[in-house]
Formats: C-alpha cells, structure tokens, sequence
C-alpha cells in the first residue's frame, strides 16, 4: 500500500477522471487552457454582437434566448442549489407579466413610469413568492411539486377567468380574460424608450450580465452553501445552525424576483400578454434549460437556455429544421454505433430498404408516393426513396409514427445484429414521419423534443451539460 | 462543576412502545460561559452504553430537537429547550454528529465545515451579492475557521482534500469529517453517535484518543454513544447504561461494567450470576 | 333536494373515476416513492383507444356490434392501449433511474407526461372529439332514485368502479403477489432478499395502475362527452391531490380521496361555479396537507436518523 502512495493516487484522480477522450478532446483541452477572463470576454463579445450581425428579425430569437436564460438562472436558484421542487415557477413570470401589463396600459388606465413600475413588481413578485414558500416549511419533494404546480394551473385559471373580479366591482377588467392585454407600452428610462428588438437585446444583456455576476457571488458565499448544504440534507443542516425555513423563503423569493423581472420586459417585449403565455408548455421549456444545460451550474444554465431557445426556432424554418433533424439523426447514430463498420451497414441498408420499400409500395398503392416533397435540399434527395404519401397521409404517418416511437424503444434494449436490424426500419420511418407531418409542424415537435430531451438527459446525463455528478445515498 | 446540561423525568413513546422513560441525566461542565482558556476550564466525558434499541439515539434525538418529548424537562444551563428546533438548539451550543453519517456529500471536504458556520456568522443577502468588504472579511474568517477545525485530525482532511467532494471520503474520514462539521458550530457540548462505528482497531484507537483531546485541548462536554467498550474505557469520565429506556447503571466505567444489571441486558438473564 | 341529488349522483361519478386513476397514482407511489406524472396521459390514451373502437365499429348513431360489447370492448381496448404505455414508461423512463438521485425520476416523468401529451396532439390533433353516449344509451334508461333518475351509463361507472376497488383490496391482501406488492412498498430491498423479484413486482404495479387509468378513460368519455389531447393533465392533477389528500401510499386513502374530490367538485359546480372547481379542490389539497401532511389515511412517519 505504502509504495503506491495512497495520498498521491486520492490526489489526481480527478485529473484521471477529466482526461478527454475521442475527436472532441483536443478542442477541450485547447479551450480548457484559455484563462476563465478570456473566455468570458469571449462570450460576451458574441453576444454583444450578435444584433449587428443577424438580420432585425432574428435578434427577436437573441431575446427570447436571454429571456430564457433569466428565467433558467431565476429557477437555478431554487431547483439547482435550494433542491426544491419548484413547479410554479412560471406563475412568477406570468405575474410580473401582467402586473407591468395592467400598470403600463389602457387596462386600468395606469401608465407608471418605468422606474416605479418595475421595482414594485420585482418587490410584490418577492413577495408572492414569499407566500408560496410556506407550504414548503412542511412539505418536501413531490408534494411540495405538486402543490407548486397547482399554483401555476390556479395562476393561468385565474387570469382566464377573472378578469372581473368577483364581489369587487363589475367594471373593472383587470386581466383582460382569455384575450389578455394588448398595447403594453414600452420600458422608458428616464425618456429612453426601449421601444425596439436591439435596445430590448442590449437591455437584457446588461440585466443577465449583472445577474450572472450577483448570482456567482451569492453561490460563493454563507448563502449558498447553506442552500447546497439544504439540498443535500435537510435535517443535517438544521443542525447545524442553519434555518432551513428562511433558507427556502429566501430561496423562493429570490427565484421569484427574478422571474417577476423577466415577467415585466417580456409584456414589453411581446406589446401584451395572454395567458396561455404563462402556461405548463413554457414551465417545462424553462425546465428543459436548467436540466439540459446543468442544473446547479450558472454556466450550465446559461447554455441550456441557448440550446432550448435556439433550436426550436431553427424548428420554424422547413429548411434548417431540415438540417437538423438529419443531423441530429446523423449524430445519434455514430453516438449509439460509435464503430463505423455498424453505422456504413445501418446506411447502405437504409437506402436499399427504402427503395424496396418505395418499389413494392408504389406498385401496390400508387397513392403512397404521390405527395409533393418539402422544398428543401435534403427533402429533395430523400424524395428519392422514402414515401411522399399523397392520400391518408394523416392515417398513415400516425402509425408510422407509434411504431417508430417502438422502434426507437426496441433500439434501446437490443444489442448487435439484432440492433442494426430494429435500426434500419426505425430510421427509415422516422424520416417518413419527418416529412410527412414533424416538418409541417414545428410547434408540436418543439414540444416532443423537450419531453424527449428531459427523459433522455436524465437516463443518460442527468447532471446535464455542464453540471457535476451528484452522488445520494437513499 | 455545574451542569451543562440536564434530563428530568424524560420520557418518550412511539405509537405505545415506550423508548426513554423517565430519564434523569447530567452532563458536568466547569464552565458557565463560551469556551474560553481551555486549559484550566474543561468539562467531562459521560458515555451511554446499552444494547441495540435501548433507546440511546432517541435520547440524542431528543436533545437536538428532533423528537419532542412526551414528559419531562431538558435543560441546558439551567433554561428550558423543549420545543426549541434543532436549528436553535445548536446555535445555543449543541452540536452532534449522526450514527449513519449525514455529511454533505455533494459539497466540498470544506465547504462542509464552512456551511455549519452559518449560525455565527451574519453577512447578509445583499453584502453577499455585493460581495462587500464585510462580506468578504467574513468569508476569511469562515474559511479560516473551518481550516483550523480540519486541521485538529491532523494531515487526513488537510490540502489537497479541502476541495474534494466529501462522497469521495473514506469511511473514517467522513466520521472525522463530521466531527469537524459540528465543531464549527462552536458548540459547548458535543454529541458523538458511535463515533467509532465501522472503524478498524487502528482507527478506533486514533478516535479514542481524539476524542479526549477534543475534550482536554478544546474543552467541550461530550456525550458520547459508543458500543466498542474499549473505547468506552477509554475515554469516559462517567457511564450511564441504558436498557429498554431505562437508566439502569451510572458510575464510572468500571462499576457500569460490573453491574449485574448491565451484564443482564447485554448478555441475557442469568448471565450476571453465572459469571 | 332534486338538485342536491343530481349533484351527488355527480359527484360519486365522478369520484369514482378519481378514485380509479388516484389508486394508479397511490400504488406507484407507494412502491416507487415515484410521482408518475404521466399518469394522466395514459388516462387520455385510454380515452382515446376507447373512441377509436367506438368509431371503427360504426360510432354511436349507428353501431355494428350489440351495445354491451361495443362497451366491453372498449374498454379492453382502453386497458391494453393504457397498459402497455405505463409498462413502457417504466420500462424506459424509470427504470434506467432506480439508482439515481431523488429529483431525476420526477423530471424524468415530466417530461414522459409532456412527450405523450405532444404526441396525441400530433396523432389526434387539438379537435376534441366525443363519443356521444347518450345516442349509444339513452338519457331516459336508468335507475329511478327519488325524485330523479340516473342515467344507465353513470350506474355502470358507479357499479364497475365500485367492483374493480373491491377486487384490487382482495388481490392486494389476499393473494401472493399482492403481498409481493405489499412487501416491496414497505421496504424494497428487504423484499428483494426475501427472493421477491421486485421488477416484476414494479412492472405489475404499472400495469394495474395504467389499466385501471384505462378504464378511467373510457367512462369519463362515456358520461362526460370529452375527449381531448389536454384532459390528462387536469385529471391526472386532481387524481393525485386525491390519492395526496387520502394518504399516499393508501389504496382505501385513494379511493376515499378521490369520492371526495369528486363530491368537492360537484357540489362547487352546481352550488357555487364552475370557475371555482379547481380552486376549491386546490384548497381543499392545502388545508388537508397543512393538518395532515401525510394525507387522512396516511401514516405519519418517523424521521429516521
């Protein structure tokens, strides 16, 4: 034992750990080099630029993305370093959403200016939750998420349904009901509109930037550790001097404020708010963020919210949604076969059972390839042997699309030949329900990419992209 | 000598099976104040043996705040703690550690030492995000403090290991680790839940003698749970022998080892005369 | 008194299918100390399989088979299509998490509940469709209660719910791998030592639960009309505020829970508004946790330290 120097093996067994393996390590390392200033200047720089360099059009997707980003580190605090199941956290941004929308607008009429309006929001935000933190006193865990979650559902149904409300008076329409509130006025700082998408941009760069930098401090000190210390074991840290329920209150109120933030430039963003805004679809996409990026990690967070508000908007254009469904497609397939001589079988044998597929088909049923392909360069050559359904195409893609989703499943438990073999007609069939319908539909298939991303991320990486490890003994 | 602390008539049952009753219990302190002058000023060692189930970890559960009694008193320097939560209780002065270990595993080695600082330290939220000059004066002292309570075990929780993850500890050095934790408390009296558990003989020897160090170098009070009785031997001052909730021998180690009472309890009846 | 009757009778209708998909819920629950979010989909599915029968045989107006298999067999539809979606789920979305922190399972199930959400959007689209009982069954047929006369539809749900608990209570206490079930949800890894094969035992617990979920589905159709991709959520959030306010974990906790969401929810309908629905049953969840954090049925349990 002596010779092999137990303290010295203990001491680089994280550099074991990180050593990098495969094509990307050069690059890791290479960037892993670069002092943490630098990369940070780096990062920065991009995003300072991104508004010149892409048509006005796209910047709204770089606020969309940074808004993202808020909301990700304001649900960070409270589900990555409190531990707390937080499912009502899109009740905080849709209430600071409405809130600036009925001060700032002909709802009321009220028009307070900005530098009123917004510290009052962040405040009542706090403040809301404040209040939903109390049933987290008692409740842990499940309960806790499900009592959350009502207070979202409760949230949007109060919105929708309410907008006069009850024993109060019957003129005043608050929320405006299922139509929402439109003709939101914009931010105005002491006379500087931010009336356009680049100012908006810039806006919610400098408040991430500061943010980020409040965030890391707090994560550094008594604070957060409490909170980690809360997250790993609550009881132990109780005794251990910490208060646990001001610890959670505080966890929540601070996560609440942020969104509340987020909440009154997204009304101002958007020109008005609606309630189907505020809804479970968008709490998952914040979910998403935090859980694909790393949750617990400021970084991880940040590009987590990239990558979920990106894509999906890539998933708006049939062409780059293209591109990246074959890409994606490509890259899951070298990640499962990690050999070449599977993934060349898996190819060549796709494109002969797409023809004989086409072949046989065609003959039978002149129908099934009758459709018009998408207009996309890929589209074009897949045209070629996959089938374009003209009639039923509604019915059939539907059964593709069950047994494709079996498909990818029997993937998942099968091993060798028998891998390649499930493979072949999977993919085969998912690119003919690609095209056939997911294409056409981008905001349904943003919605099964997100489920798919949180059930895939926590089998296979679920401290996310740049998260750590945790390890929890039950 | 005064009492640190004091059990009276202490009882506690779960769902009609009684596990502690009516105990009465002292731990001696020569101290009124906080621990100060170590060298004169020391307080004592009680150990509590008693067969599996006879209670010993509920009585440290109640004491910590984690049960609440069905009768009788607790008190610390006099005053009353019952009903207090374990958060006050240790910011009163009562630090412990858990029979199945309870560090945070997923923090840093000393990260885990710094976060039980929480309860004498006062930076708040705003100085935090700041990171004010107060704040960050604070923040050395924390990480000062948790260095020098990582140092008491000499070379095995020092350097590299600060910034490992506690999951990546030794079995030993988690115990020690959490030794560590509940001394940055700044606790008066220290609770050990079988600190020796699971140790091998070299290791149970280094805890034996560590805890009465901590006791003579640092002078708090310890109660200690302990089942290896070489241990017991060790380091104790007084023993209580519990069995079924019930005191049944208090004395020096010698005379608890000897009771026949105690012998019964741990070996069966009849044992003691056969003996 | 009428009215009051109407509302009860409504309310043990609906009560009942709560009760059945909050006993998916509790049963899970209990052996997993899982929340399977999913639930409510596999709910929706069922529903759904139940309308895809009812419309390949010919819909409501003019069915080709006799009514009572027509009903029967929708509802094996619903139980196959059902269970075979909560086998999958725990096959491929909780099972490769047994081992893994406490938060990843739940996550996991989130997104398992928003993908099957998605992809009945995809299959059914956003049209919500109905299966138009009362053509099937007529309104007039049914049992004479006082003043009022209910409809033959709800006396089946009522009667059917009331015998599948009954046969779940005996299977659960009387036979061997009902007590399997019992054995692992009191403590998994002792069971497993015990030479109990605990997947198994998981395996069937998700099959029971989905198909009675299943059959949850389908009468919701049958009494109610609506059948659409977002019912799941809602039901399945109520379900398990039942199986919560009942005692989670309890299988007579999850079919008192959820009479009483459904009575709590009839009688604010018809009392009150409809608009309050959910609020109440909201508040009903926070008081009940607030003084019984374990739910009525639940045992408290001991912090073990």
């Amino acid at each position: 034992m002596s010779q092999i120097g137990v303290d010295q093996w203990v001491e680089q067994s994280d550099e074991r750990r990180d050593r990098y393996s495969g094509w990307t390590a050069p690059a890791r390392r290479a960037f892993d080099k670069l002092p943490t200033g630098w990369k940070l200047v780096g990062v920065l720089g991009a995003a300072a630029a991104f508004p010149l360099l892409v048509p006005q059009g796209e910047i709204r997707i770089g606020i969309t993305v940074l808004l993202l980003a808020m909301l990700a580190l304001g649900l960070n605090v409270v589900v990555g370093w409190a531990g707390l199941l937080d499912l009502g956290f899109v009740a905080f941004y849709g209430f600071g959403a409405y809130f600036y929308a009925i001060v700032a607008s002909d709802q009321l009429p009220a028009h307070w200016p900005t530098w009123v309006a917004i510290p009052i929001i962040v405040a009542a935000a706090a403040l809301l939750g404040a209040l939903l933190s109390l049933p987290s006193r008692r409740l842990v865990g499940d309960y806790l998420a499900i009592m959350t979650l009502f207070f979202a559902q409760i949230f949007v149904e109060l919105v929708r349904n309410f907008e006069r409300l009850p024993f109060v008076s019957e003129d005043l329409d608050l929320t405006g009901g299922p139509n929402g509130i439109p003709g939101v006025e914009a931010w105005d700082l002491f006379g500087f509109q931010i009336n356009s998408f680049k100012r908006h941009y810039y806006l919610l760069l400098i408040l991430l930037v500061v943010l980020i930098a409040g965030l890391h401090n707090l994560n550094a000190s008594r604070t957060g550790r409490a909170w980690r210390a809360l997250r790993e074991d609550t009881l132990a840290a109780e005794h251990m001097t910490t208060p646990v329920n001001k610890l959670k209150l505080l966890a929540f109120v601070v996560g609440a404020a942020i969104a509340g933030l987020a909440g009154s430039i997204f009304a101002a963003v958007q020109v008005g708010v609606f309630p189907n805004n505020f809804a479970l679809p968008f709490l998952i996409t914040i979910y998403a963020a935090v859980i694909l990026g790393g949750s617990g990690s400021i970084a991880g967070v940040v590009l987590g919210a990239v990558a979920i508000g990106y894509i999906p908007e890539l998933l708006r254009d049939p062409g780059k949604a293209g591109w990246l469904f074959y890409i994606g497609l490509a890259v899951m397939l070298v990640v499962t076969m990690k050999r070449w001589q599977p993934i060349a079988a898996v190819t060549i044998g796709l494109v002969v059972f797409g023809f004989v597929v086409r072949f046989v088909s065609s003959a039978i049923w002149d129908e099934s390839i009758m459709g018009t392909a998408n207009d996309t360069f890929i589209s074009r050559f897949v045209d070629g042997w996959v089938l374009i359904l003209g009639e039923q195409q509604d019915l059939i893609t539907n059964y593709a699309f069950v047994v494709a989703i079996a498909g990818v499943l029997s993937v998942v438990v099968t091993r060798g030949w028998l891998r390649i073999a499930t493979l072949i007609p999977t993919i085969y069939l998912a690119i003919l329900v690609w095209e056939n319908k997911l294409a056409l539909q981008p905001s349904i298939t943003r919605q099964l990419l997100f489920g798919a991303v949180l059930v895939v991320m926590m089998a296979i990486r679920p401290q996310g992209l740049l998260g750590t490890r945790r390890v929890e003994i039950t | 000598m005064s009492a640190i602390l004091e059990l009276s008539g202490l009882s506690k049952s779960f769902g009609g099976l009684t596990v502690i009753e009516n105990l009465d219990l002292a731990v001696e302190s020569t101290q009124g104040g906080q621990v100060s002058d170590v060298a004169i000023k020391q307080g004592e060692i009680l150990s509590v043996i008693g067969p599996n189930g006879a209670g010993k970890t509920t009585l440290f559960n109640l004491i910590s705040g984690i049960y609440r009694p069905d009768s009788g008193e607790i008190r610390m320097d006099g005053r009353s703690i019952v009903g207090r939560s374990p958060e006050e209780i240790a910011n009163l002065g009562i630090a412990r550690t858990f029979q199945t270990l309870r560090i945070f595993l997923n923090m840093t080695v000393k990260e885990n030492v710094m976060a039980a600082a929480y309860g004498n330290t006062k930076t708040g939220l705003w100085q935090s995000i700041f990171r004010t000059p107060a704040s960050r004066r604070e923040e050395r002292e924390i990480s000062e403090l948790a260095e020098s309570k990582l140092a008491f075990f000499g070379e095995r929780l020092m350097g590299y290991r600060w910034d490992q993850p506690a999951y990546s500890l030794s079995y030993a050095n988690r115990r020690r680790l959490e030794i560590a934790r509940a001394m940055a408390t700044n606790p008066r009296l220290l609770m050990l839940d079988e600190p020796a558990a699971g140790m091998n003989p070299a290791e149970t020897h280094e805890i034996t003698e560590l805890i009465g160090r901590l006791r003579d170098e640092v002078g708090y009070s310890i109660l200690v749970i302990e089942h290896d009785m070489h241990v017991v031997e060790g380091i104790s001052d007084r023993v209580i022998a519990l069995d079924h909730g019930v005191k049944i021998a208090e004395g020096s180690f010698a005379d608890v080892a000897t009771d026949p009472q105690v012998i019964e309890a741990y070996l069966g009846y009849g044992a003691a005369s056969k003996k | 008194m009428e009215f009051f009757l109407q509302q009860t009778v409504n309310g043990l209708t609906l009560g009942s299918v709560y009760a059945l998909l909050a006993l998916g819920y509790s049963m899970v629950y209990g052996i997993l100390k899982l929340l399977n979010f999913a639930h409510g989909e596999v709910y929706m599915f069922g529903a759904f399989a139940g309308y895809g029968v009812l419309t390949v045989l010919g819909g409501s107006s003019a069915p080709l088979v006799p009514i009572w298999l027509m009903i029967l067999l929708m509802f094996v539809a619903a139980v196959v299509v059902s269970s075979t979606i909560g086998v999958a789920l725990e096959r491929f979305a909780y099972r490769p998490l047994r081992n893994s922190t406490r938060i990843a399972p739940l996550i996991s199930a989130v997104g398992a509940s928003f993908f099957l959400q998605a992809a009945a959007l995809l299959l059914f689209t956003a049209n919500s469709r109905s299966y138009d009982a009362p053509n099937l069954i007529a309104i007039q047929t049914g049992i004479p209660i006082g003043p009022i006369r209910v409809w033959m539809v709800r006396v089946m749900v009522i009667v059917t719910s009331a015998v599948l608990m009954i046969l779940l209570t005996l299977w659960v206490n009387r036979t061997r791998t009902g007590k399997a079930v019992r054995a692992v949800s009191f403590d998994r890894e002792a069971a497993a030592m015990m030479g109990i094969d605990v997947d198994k035992v998981i395996v069937i617990t998700f099959l029971i639960g989905s198909a009675l979920a299943g059959v949850g589905g389908v009468m919701v159709g049958l009494v109610f009309g609506r059948v659409f991709h977002l019912m799941g959520f809602v039901a399945g959030l109520k379900a398990f505020t039942a199986a919560v306010v009942g005692g989670i974990g309890s299988i007579p906790g999850a079919m008192f829970g959820g009479l009483l969401i459904g009575f709590a929810e009839a009688y604010t309908t018809g009392y009150i508004s409809s608009t309050f629905q959910n609020l109440i049953v909201f508040a009903l969840l926070v008081v009940v946790l607030l003084v019984r954090p374990r739910g009525l049925f639940g045992r408290e349990e001991l912090v073990k330290v």
